[in-house]
């Protein structure tokens, strides 16, 4: 599958940072991070686009929730937003924020492989 | 050097892991995403692995004695620590979490206080044995890379 999806990690942790940009990356994504809520929201107040975002939920500052219904708020409704969560009813919380979809932890690149084709398709048309 | 008896000394030591659950399958997921360009991968990953845990645990135990009962707050740092066990497939230390969330959903100093002391175990029993593990490829280096042991 080749690639030049921009996609925007967010999570606090360092090794779920690590694990994951290695799975986008294998899928050929450029891949720009956030270490919580507030920081993937000023990604986007600050004019930075991205084609899909990975999100988890339990973070400092902001959660991911919020950070999806803030991003929603600005418009940008174009952009896919896939919420992960080792938390059982994590899913419910993202989906009415607004995300797209919801992966549990651990992700698995099977999981995340036709999320990322969807995407590719839909920019390509 | 003997690379072969390296590389199985690797081998066995990692099949004990998996077969003793202190890791899963998500373990091996972490191991294909190592490649040509990042051969170290998975050992840095394992580092990580055990700055984050290391810290949450320690965060863990000062809110024990910081914040007595307070129930919701130890969830949440156990919530952090089950999602980084569940990435690199830390089978036996996730369960050990999820152990403690049920004692704190049931208000339960003592269990918690249990259930933290059987983690911490399984960290330090975890961490010595990948040590182990990562100390053997290095010693098989590159030039047993080419058959670098597999489950």
């Amino acid at each position: 599958m080749a690639s030049s999806l921009k996609a925007l990690l967010v999570d606090d942790m360092a090794v779920e940072r690590l694990v994951a940009s290695a799975m986008l990356r294998k899928f050929h994504c450029e891949i720009t991070m956030a270490k919580n809520g507030k920081e993937a929201v000023d990604m986007f107040l600050e004019g930075n686009e991205f084609d899909i975002v990975v999100c988890d939920k339990d973070m400092p500052i902001m959660t991911g929730p919020e950070a999806v219904e803030k991003i929603r708020a600005m418009g940008a409704t174009d952009v896919k937003i896939v919420g992960v969560s080792a938390d059982d009813n994590a899913m419910e919380a993202f989906m009415s924020a607004g995300a797209d979809d919801f992966v549990p932890k651990p992700v698995r690149p099977e999981i995340l492989e036709p999320m990322i084709q969807e995407v590719i398709n839909k920019k390509n048309n | 050097m003997d690379y072969s008896n390296l590389r199985r000394q690797a081998a066995s030591l990692k099949k004990g892991l998996f077969d003793q659950g202190h890791l899963d399958e998500q373990f091996r997921q972490v191991e294909d995403l190592q490649d040509e360009a990042s051969p170290n991968f998975v050992e840095e990953v394992v580092v990580v692995f055990f700055k984050d845990s290391g810290r949450l645990i320690s965060n863990l135990e000062q809110a024990l004695e910081k914040y007595p009962r307070d129930f919701n707050r130890w969830d949440a740092y156990m919530q952090q620590l089950k999602g980084s066990c569940s990435s690199i497939g830390a089978s036996r230390m996730k369960n050990e979490c999820m152990s403690f969330r049920d004692n704190c959903g049931q208000r339960s100093v003592e269990g918690c206080m249990g259930s933290l002391q059987k983690l911490k175990r399984e960290h330090a029993i975890l961490r010595q044995k990948l040590e182990s593990y990562f100390q053997l490829l290095r010693q098989v280096g590159p030039a047993g890379a080419a058959t670098r042991p597999a489950m």
